[in-house]
């Protein structure tokens, strides 16, 4: 009983943490209709950004995350404006092709620019912990959801109650329509998909903390994400937090009781399981 | 030009490619191996992916069935690599009938997706399922030479090829075609679509898991990532979008032409091979969205303006 | 061409004689790729050793002394193009011998390479039951039995006090690693250790909480672990934020290796290791002094301490000099005939393959105390005091 209680506060932890990454990829998927397979790069990236801050300033990671934002923020509007926005009407299967190329950039320059070596982000407090009804709770971990908690519902007011979020969900509703308002998109998208890149950014300091950072962690946490996004619902990016609970439990669970090498099993089968029965997510309305 | 004619040129084309083991060195019979089995690939996808205008994103499904039936049948049954062939296809055809039900009923990202997801299910089963050894993988067999595969090569490509031309001029194959042009008003005209789709799904499985077979028990060694690998449906696509999607002979020109630049880059420049690959894609796809045959066709009449209209039409 | 080009380059290189051209080895290894970190040991252990014999006049053939040229090619930890990479290196460029890749996986695959053409391959990367198993006649390893890997450790176990009452093996899913656990399953069971938790996991993950906390539920005393330097750093990182405390665990990679040790500082500490080797001024070579002179000349060179890895490389290297020598000439046949019989010192200690082309060597148990990796146990018995039991995170 204590060990499963042990397992289900790992899994609401990791949980937390799976929906700060998968919320980017929702976001940009849901409103620019792009899916980013370069999502779990810009992940990596961003990891690495904070481990340079800490390592090289001797930033306190969770301060070195705004920070890390906002480089990823301007990367994300760049990259955005340079190459997607020329592709943005194309058929789906364009954007899936060229993100994947922009992926496989990413990841070789990253291997060239900081070499394979893997890398950690280890403050002071790393290891501490506090016990909770018998569970030992990690702080950093506590803490990584936490800052997703805040993100995801910073990002709620942004799309709710700003000029810029009311201009996102028109854009995303009708495209027409909305630049008859004045919405002007190229700049718009860009904003938009760096605001992903930004919460791709914010994730992967997290990330780096909790594990660790080399060029080569994109890609499964690119897998992750989409598990995520489509789990909960692509209507809203704020049901990312019902899809990383459910995959951080479902694989806490998994390791548990059928075996560790049983978790990707459980994530892509319920990705595949939810896309069969329920297409629009667990939250999303039916058809 | 006449039936007759084509079909002559035919058989000297594919007279002079068999012949080529006797007369070409090693390497260039390596490359043909691995051209042929994109082709293969490549054309698979084209049944349902041109064809059809179903993006899947999981033909390596297939692709690794075919080469662990192969594999399983030849390690730890004994048996010959024929039907182990049959095994890995069998497979294919079964997981094509089983999933491509309930999966195809989806639309264009949530099938991607989907198919995306199967990928990485089937891994993650496989690289537990000790008789297909794990995540270690299998170690098929030695076979000396290379001729057997470079004619099995030649002969699936071939095979493939004339079941898409086949389709291209049939019934079953306008069936697919209405389908991606408007999967509604087909379902109205009377055309079971269900049946059509999976057929095609089907198909397209046969076909790569041949090619699987046949890889796997030339390079003797198949593990989980190899046979599963994600990048090779990326690849498959880009060299059917490139050559020409819902064409015959489209994709044959892309996964000939890609073939051969990866080939190149991979033997003189190893570590910026990965990268030239991403730069590739990624310009392919900004200037040449809908394919080579489209840009040659358009180059004749409006010159490099080309580009910049597709650029144009797809940008935002 | 390429060879061609290869050719006149190394000569222009080595200021070569004008008979005869240089002998050729050539290998596939992770320059690239997640496993880069630990391959390029064997890419500077193998330049170390080439070098190091051109540089003492080359291989004796007959009358005539010839250099050695290096090719390496990168795979970019992707098995699939080690192998093609293996068939042009044999097919293509034409290379004498071959060297083996970083990790039994690759090892696995590329061997079959050597042995479908012909081509001798001695490799220090690869220690997997499944390599020797096959009745391959043209590989050989410097590395010895990953069923044996955890043998000494066991040993010094059942020598401790208190004795550990049970374990838990943890093991990745990748041949090398599978086999250490087959075997040491046995080891276990024969010194009479209980086995409470017995866990294969995917070489992928990350994250070990489940595990861990399994651990921490069974009360268990100790814990091997048979995985990847990355895997074993978040294993011990997160047994510290789980509050994790056996009262010892051991690994089998990681430990023994610098940068390792500096990423988790003193978090390292009490941690057990095994190696093969520690550069020791006993290990007497012709080419490159005694161990300890190789450890030196190595670090100044590459600016990183080696560990086995590397001098398992270089023995490799030499090993295949060696037949060379002993054969009189380039033929597979005879160099492969000639390697079933090598019989030499190298700073790795003494090379010589046993029936199925494998060496025989017992690992040293080691331990981190106070940031130094400190021999505990070796084939001799205890040699220095084992820190144990480890004591709790909260208290060091």
């Amino acid at each position: 009983m204590q060990l499963l209680w042990q397992i289900l506060v790992n899994g609401v932890l990791l949980g937390g943490l799976y929906a700060l990454m998968a919320l980017g990829l929702a976001l940009v998927w849901g409103v620019l209709r792009i899916v980013n397979l370069a999502h779990g790069a810009f992940i990596m990236l961003g990891a690495y950004v904070c481990y340079y801050l800490f390592a090289g300033l001797g930033l306190d990671p969770f301060a070195a995350l705004p920070v890390a934002m906002l480089v990823m923020f301007t990367f994300g509007y760049l990259v955005q404006r340079g190459v997607l926005n020329l592709v943005v009407r194309a058929p789906m299967f364009d954007t899936l092709l060229i993100t994947f190329g922009i992926d496989v950039l990413l990841t070789y320059f990253a291997q060239l620019a900081f070499t394979a070596d893997f890398r950690a982000i280890n403050p002071s407090y790393a290891g501490d912990n506090f016990e909770l009804l018998g569970a030992t709770v990690p702080l950093v971990r506590v803490a990584a959801f936490g800052v997703a908690l805040l993100l995801t519902f910073g990002l709620w007011l942004l799309l709710m109650r700003t000029r810029v979020g009311r201009a996102i969900r028109a854009a995303a509703q009708n495209l027409v329509a909305a630049r008859l308002y004045g919405v002007e998109p190229r700049n718009l998208y860009a904003v938009t998909f760096g605001l992903g890149t930004a919460l791709a950014g914010a994730a992967g300091s997290l990330y780096g903390v909790v594990s660790q950072v080399s060029p080569y962690i994109g890609s499964s946490l690119t897998g992750k994400s989409f598990a995520i996004a489509i789990i909960g619902g692509l209507d809203n990016p704020l049901y990312v937090i019902v899809g990383g609970m459910v995959l951080g439990i479902v694989e806490a669970l998994t390791a548990l009781y059928i075996g560790p090498t049983y978790t990707d099993v459980a994530s892509f089968g319920i990705l595949v399981l939810v896309l069969i029965v329920r297409p629009k997510g667990l939250l999303g309305r039916t058809a | 030009m006449t039936l007759p004619v084509r079909a002559v040129i035919v058989a000297i084309v594919v007279a002079l490619l068999a012949a080529v083991p006797s007369i070409a060195p090693a390497i260039i019979v390596q490359f043909g191996i691995s051209a042929l089995i994109m082709v293969t690939l490549a054309q698979s996808w084209n049944i349902i992916g041109g064809y059809t205008g179903y993006t899947a994103f999981g033909n390596s499904v297939f692709y690794g069935l075919g080469g662990y039936g192969t594999a399983v049948a030849m390690v730890q049954f004994h048996l010959p690599f024929a039907a182990g062939l049959a095994l890995g296809a069998a497979l294919a055809v079964v997981f094509a009938l089983l999933l491509g039900l309930p999966v195809l009923r989806l639309r264009g990202q949530y099938f991607a997706i989907a198919t995306l997801g199967l990928v990485g299910v089937m891994t993650a089963i496989v690289s537990n399922l000790d008789i297909a050894g794990s995540n270690s993988g299998l170690v098929l067999p030695l076979l000396k030479g290379d001729t057997l595969f470079y004619e099995l090569a030649l002969a699936l490509a071939l095979l493939t090829t004339l079941t898409v031309a086949w389709i291209a001029r049939s019934r079953f194959g306008f069936g697919l075609i209405a389908i991606r042009e408007n999967e509604e008003a087909a379902e109205v005209m009377g055309i079971d679509t269900t049946l059509h789709k999976v057929l095609a799904f089907m198909l397209s499985a046969v076909f790569s898991a041949l090619a699987g077979g046949i890889h796997a028990y030339w390079i003797t060694y198949i593990d989980p990532a190899g046979a599963f690998d994600v990048t090779l449906n990326v690849k498959m696509i880009i060299m059917v979008v490139f050559g020409g999607p819902g064409t015959v002979l489209g994709p044959v020109v892309g996964a000939v032409l890609l073939s051969a630049i990866s080939e190149i880059l991979a033997v003189n420049v190893t570590s910026f091979a990965g990268m030239f690959f991403g730069l590739v894609v990624v310009i392919a796809i900004v200037f040449m969205p809908r394919g080579l045959t489209d840009v040659m066709r358009r180059f004749r009449e409006v010159g490099w303006r080309c580009f910049q209209e597709n650029v144009r039409t797809y940008r935002v | 061409m390429r060879h061609f080009v290869t050719c006149m380059l190394a000569a222009l290189a080595l200021g070569h004689s004008a008979f005869g051209k240089p002998i050729e080895l050539g290998a596939s290894i992770q320059l690239t790729g997640p496993l880069a970190n630990t391959a390029r040991y064997y890419r500077d252990g193998y330049q170390f050793a080439v070098d190091k014999i051109n540089a003492a006049g080359g291989v004796k053939l007959g009358n005539a002394r010839e250099k050695i040229v290096l090719r390496m090619l990168d795979n970019q930890s992707d098995t699939n193009l080690s192998v093609r990479q293996y068939v042009q290196l044999v097919t293509q460029d034409k290379v004498n011998f071959l060297l083996g890749p970083y990790a039994s996986d690759f090892v696995l695959a590329d061997s079959a390479i050597a042995e479908k053409y012909g081509v001798p391959m001695v490799q220090g990367g690869g220690a997997s039951d499944q390599i020797y198993s096959r009745g391959y006649k043209y590989i050989f390893g410097t590395l010895p039995a990953a069923t044996e890997y955890f043998g000494s450790t066991v040993e010094a176990m059942a020598g401790l006090d208190p004795v550990p009452k049970n374990v838990a093996l943890l093991y990745a899913d990748d041949a090398f690693d599978v086999s250490v656990a087959e075997g040491t399953r046995k080891l276990l069971g024969s010194a009479g250790f209980k086995i409470v938790v017995d866990q294969r996991y995917s070489s992928k993950t990350s994250d070990f909480n489940s595990v861990l906390s399994l651990i921490k539920s069974r009360n268990v005393d100790s814990i091997l672990v048979a995985g990847h330097e990355t895997e074993i750093l978040n294993f011990i990182r997160q047994a510290k934020s789980l509050n994790v405390s056996p009262a010892m665990y051991a690994f089998t990679v990681g430990v023994q290796s610098d940068d390792f040790r500096k990423a988790l500082g003193r978090d390292a500490e009490y941690a057990f290791g095994m190696t093969p080797w520690l550069a020791s001024a006993s290990l007497k070579n012709d080419y490159f002094g005694d161990g300890v002179q190789f450890a030196r000349e190595y670090e100044k060179r590459f600016g990183y301490e080696p560990d086995y890895h590397s001098a398992a490389a270089a023995a490799t290297v030499e090993a295949l000099i060696k037949a060379i020598e002993k054969a009189g000439n380039l033929d597979p046949e005879k160099v492969r005939d000639a390697l079933t019989r090598v019989d030499f010192d190298s700073v790795y200690g003494p090379i010589r393959f046993n029936t199925v082309g494998q060496i025989e060597m017992p690992q040293t148990v080691v331990q981190v105390q106070g940031g130094k990796l400190v021999p505990i146990y070796g084939p001799k018995g205890f040699i220095e005091k084992p820190l144990y039991p480890m004591p709790a995170w909260g208290k060091r």
